[in-house]
Parts: structure tokens; C-alpha cells; sequence
């Protein structure tokens, strides 16, 4: 019980750094994920699984109204399914779980964003007070603290019933598993690449290519 | 309040104390708590600016509720120079109208600005950064505590020096900002950006950590994968998160039926 509410608890911060308070990226998968690994005493899972993330989430960036996955609770959540399922069917049901949960949390988000419009001001419509500003910022605050909490915690009750399951129907190797999540970072990297290339930089990309090459022949 | 010239860019000789300044400031990490789909951060800048509002005369402070409660959507890091810049001006007791004003005037440079340099730049870079460290065999929690520290140098520098130049320069705060050719920094930038993508892949195709080398299949399939996603674009990207767990849930099902057969 203290394992699930030190997550949802978690999530709850990380929801809050995404757009909220500050922005300080622990929410970025990495970060987030890492933190919930070394809860759950295995951080080693926890940074895998966030740095599969981290490639899947690299153009998800909480721009203005745009409505892109919501990296923290989803990462939360990926940490301890790969964790609890173990292996393989870990890092599996991890990764597809945070892309779900990343949706769930962009919807939810959306909604809250509706829901501020009740309690937060609008001078067009009658003269602003300190208090009403006030109510309104806190109200939101809070309620967006608690939309993470709730969404972590949902995420969490549904792994953890899905781990038992997950790792012994899981057909693939370990090999397989890594190959199969990396085809689909990979049009992510692509995407970013394409956003960035427009600016004729291609070249860049290139030679990171075969620098990356290199590196990883002689320390991967 | 002061007199200084109102929003002229002179340095002002405020009777503020340091901590109403600083108060300002910090709330500023708050802009975006009560995003909403009407005002968006207006309330957020509402609140951040209270401690400066709550110093002015009680007629002027129930104007300028108002007038800093209505819609604004900047970056919330660069909502720092709006910040600076309105606080400035209302210690001034420049006129409302110029403040609204520069205040609707303003909002969407520093919108462009921030989703240019902070969203569409420094975040992919220093997450590819951390990635790159991270594939290689750096271990996990350092790789964390070395992307944290570095971005959030980056970012609180922003915010910090940001809200110096708005409140330094007052309504003058564009040209000034145009001056350090942010922009033309962050296209400069770029450049690292799409090397690091090109690193990331390369490391991941040779066999970085937990990797291992990619089996053939794999591997042309992920270099398949970057060529679709260059090719098809951001619109690429959801279909790819939705086929990722698909492919997952259907594995998982035949690895049921397979053991309920068995």
C-alpha cells in the first residue's frame, strides 16, 4: 500500500511539473520513470523503460493549448508495470501502457482545462477581485494535483493486474522485445528529424549517424 | 509610485522593496497553474502580479485586476519578460491603455519565442543529450541528475534574466529582445539538435546498452521506421504510439491463446 501511494504520490509531482508548476522536466520520461524504478527498488527496469520512452516522447512538449501525451504519470506507470511483470514482458507491457496512459492524460488534461474556465475569473464578464484570482489559481492547482493522482493510481490498479498476465503470455525474447519497441521509437526519431531538417541541416544528421555508429561499436 | 519616465526604458527608481520584485518572479513558475481554454494564463499572470498590484492606490489596483486577469498565452518561461516588463509599468503608473496595450502586443512573440528556442530546441536537445549518455552505458541516475541540472541551468537563466530585461527595459523590452537574435541562436542550434538525432540512432542500430546488436530484421526495420517517420511527419506520430500497442496487445493474446492451447 505505501509501494502504490509513494507512486500515485509521484505522480501527482510529476503531473505538476509537467505544465503547472514550474517545469522543471521531472516529468520528462527519463527523470520520472527512474524516480518510480528507484521507489520500487530496481532502478535499473525504471531508467530502461524511460529511456525507451524518452525516444517515443521526444516531440511530446506541453506547447500552449496543443494536446500532446502527458509524459510523468504515464512514465510513473510504465516503471512499475515493467517492474512487477519483470523481463521482457515488462519492458512491453511498461512502454504500451505509459503510450496509453500519455493519452489518457492528454484527455484529462483537456477536460480540467474546461473545468478552470468555471472557477477562474473573467473580466469581460464582471470586475475582477484579488480573492476570485486567488480561488481560481489554488482550485486549479489542486484539482490538477489530484487529476494525477487519480490517473496514476487508475494506471497503477491496471498493471498491476495485467503483470501476472503479461509475463507469462509474453511471447517474445528478450531480443525481440527490444527489437519490436525500437522500430516504433524509431519513427519518432524520425519525426523529430524531419521537423528539424527542414532547415536544410541534413548533413548534421548524417554525421551523427555514423558518429552514433561508432560509439555505440565501442562502448554499446 | 515612481519617478521615473513611465515605461521608457530608463532604469526606474523604484520604492519597491527587493522581495516584491522577487515575490513576482517566483510566482512566476506558477503562470500556468489555472490554464483554462478562455483566459488561458491570465489568471496565472493575474496572480503572479499581485504583489506589485497590491501596493498601488485601491482605485488603480481594481483596474488593473482586470486588465492583467484578461487572456494572455506566452511561454512560461519567457512569461518572465512580460513579468518584469508589466510590473515595471504598473510601478510606473503608466497609462492602463498602454499597458494593455503592450500587454496583448506582447504575448504572442514571446509565445513564438519560447515554442521556438525552449519546445522546439533546448528540450528535444537536452532529452536526446541524456539519451545519447544513456545508450552508451552512463548509468541511469547520473545521466538523470546531469540532464536536470544542466536544462534547468538553461531554464532558470532564462526566467532569471528574462524578468531583469522586462523590468530594465519596460514597453522597450521587443528591441531588446530582438537584439540578442534568440531565434537565429536556437536555428544555430538546431544543427547539435539533428546531430544528436542522428547519434541517438546510430547508437541504437550498433547495439548500445540493453540493447544489444539489432538482429537484421530489427535493424532494417528501424532504420525503415526513421525513414516513414522523416518522411510522414508529426502526423506519423499517433498511429505509431497506437501500432506500438496494438502490436503489444496482439502478442500478448496469442501468448494467451498459445498457453490455454498448450
Amino acid at each position: 500500500m505505501t509501494e502504490l501511494l509513494g507512486l500515485a504520490l509521484l505522480g501527482a509531482w510529476v503531473t505538476l511539473d509537467g505544465v503547472t508548476v514550474g517545469q522543471f522536466m521531472v516529468s520528462r520520461p527519463l527523470v520520472a520513470s527512474g524516480l518510480a524504478g528507484l521507489w520500487l527498488g530496481d532502478p535499473a527496469t525504471g531508467f530502461l523503460v524511460g529511456a525507451v520512452l524518452e525516444l517515443f516522447l521526444l516531440v511530446a512538449v506541453p506547447s500552449g493549448a496543443g494536446r500532446f501525451p502527458e509524459p510523468g504519470p504515464a512514465a510513473v506507470v510504465g516503471a512499475a508495470g515493467a517492474v512487477w511483470a519483470a523481463g521482457p514482458a515488462g519492458l512491453a507491457l511498461g512502454v504500451a501502457a505509459a503510450l496509453l496512459l500519455g493519452y489518457a492524460g492528454a484527455l484529462s488534461q483537456a477536460a480540467q482545462r474546461h473545468l478552470n474556465v468555471r472557477w477562474v475569473p473573467d473580466p469581460a464578464v464582471q470586475p475582477v477581485t484579488e480573492a476570485a484570482i486567488v480561488r481560481g489559481h489554488w482550485s486549479s492547482l489542486g484539482v490538477d494535483a489530484i487529476r494525477g493522482f487519480v490517473l496514476t493510481a487508475l494506471g497503477l490498479a491496471a498493471v498491476r493486474m495485467a503483470a501476472p498476465w503479461a509475463s507469462g503470455a509474453w511471447p517474445l525474447d528478450a531480443a525481440a522485445t527490444r527489437g519490436l519497441l525500437l522500430v516504433g521509437a524509431f519513427v519518432s526519431l524520425g519525426v523529430l528529424g524531419r521537423s528539424l531538417a527542414a532547415r536544410h541541416l541534413w548533413v548534421y544528421l548524417a554525421v551523427g549517424a555514423v558518429v552514433g555508429l561508432g560509439l555505440g561499436a565501442v562502448w554499446g | 509610485m515612481s519617478s521615473a519616465p513611465k515605461g521608457s526604458g530608463a532604469a526606474p527608481e523604484t520604492p519597491l522593496p527587493p522581495g516584491v520584485l522577487r515575490a513576482v518572479q517566483l510566482r512566476g513558475m506558477f503562470v500556468q497553474a489555472s490554464w483554462n481554454y478562455r483566459t488561458m494564463q491570465g489568471n496565472g499572470m493575474a496572480w503572479a502580479m499581485l504583489p506589485v498590484l497590491r501596493r498601488a492606490s485601491e482605485e488603480r489596483r481594481a483596474a488593473a485586476l482586470d486588465r492583467h486577469a484578461e487572456h494572455f498565452n506566452g511561454h512560461p518561461y519567457f512569461d518572465s519578460v512580460a513579468l518584469g516588463a508589466l510590473s515595471r509599468l504598473e510601478v510606473d503608473e503608466a497609462d492602463p491603455e498602454t499597458i494593455r496595450r503592450f500587454r496583448a502586443a506582447i504575448r504572442g512573440p514571446l509565445g513564438a519565442l519560447g515554442d521556438r528556442v525552449v519546445w522546439a530546441t533546448a528540450v528535444p536537445s537536452f532529452a536526446l543529450l541524456a539519451a545519447v549518455l544513456y545508450w552508451m552505458g552512463v548509468p541511469g541516475a547520473v545521466v538523470a541528475f546531469v540532464f536536470l541540472v544542466a536544462y534547468n541551468a538553461l531554464h532558470l537563466a532564462i526566467r532569471a534574466q528574462g524578468f531583469a530585461l522586462g523590468w530594465e527595459a519596460g514597453t522597450a523590452v521587443g528591441p531588446r529582445l530582438r537584439g540578442l537574435d534568440l531565434t537565429g541562436r536556437a536555428e544555430r542550434f538546431a544543427a547539435l539538435t539533428l546531430a544528436l538525432v542522428g547519434v541517438v540512432s546510430g547508437v541504437l542500430l550498433a547495439g548500445g546498452r540493453g540493447v544489444g546488436a539489432l538482429e537484421w530484421p530489427w535493424f532494417v526495420a528501424a532504420l525503415g521506421a526513421f525513414f516513414v517517420g522523416y518522411v510522414g511527419g508529426v502526423r506519423l506520430w499517433r498511429p505509431t504510439a497506437i501500432v506500438t500497442v496494438g502490436a503489444v496487445a496482439i502478442l500478448l493474446a496469442l501468448g494467451s491463446a498459445s498457453l490455454l492451447s498448450g
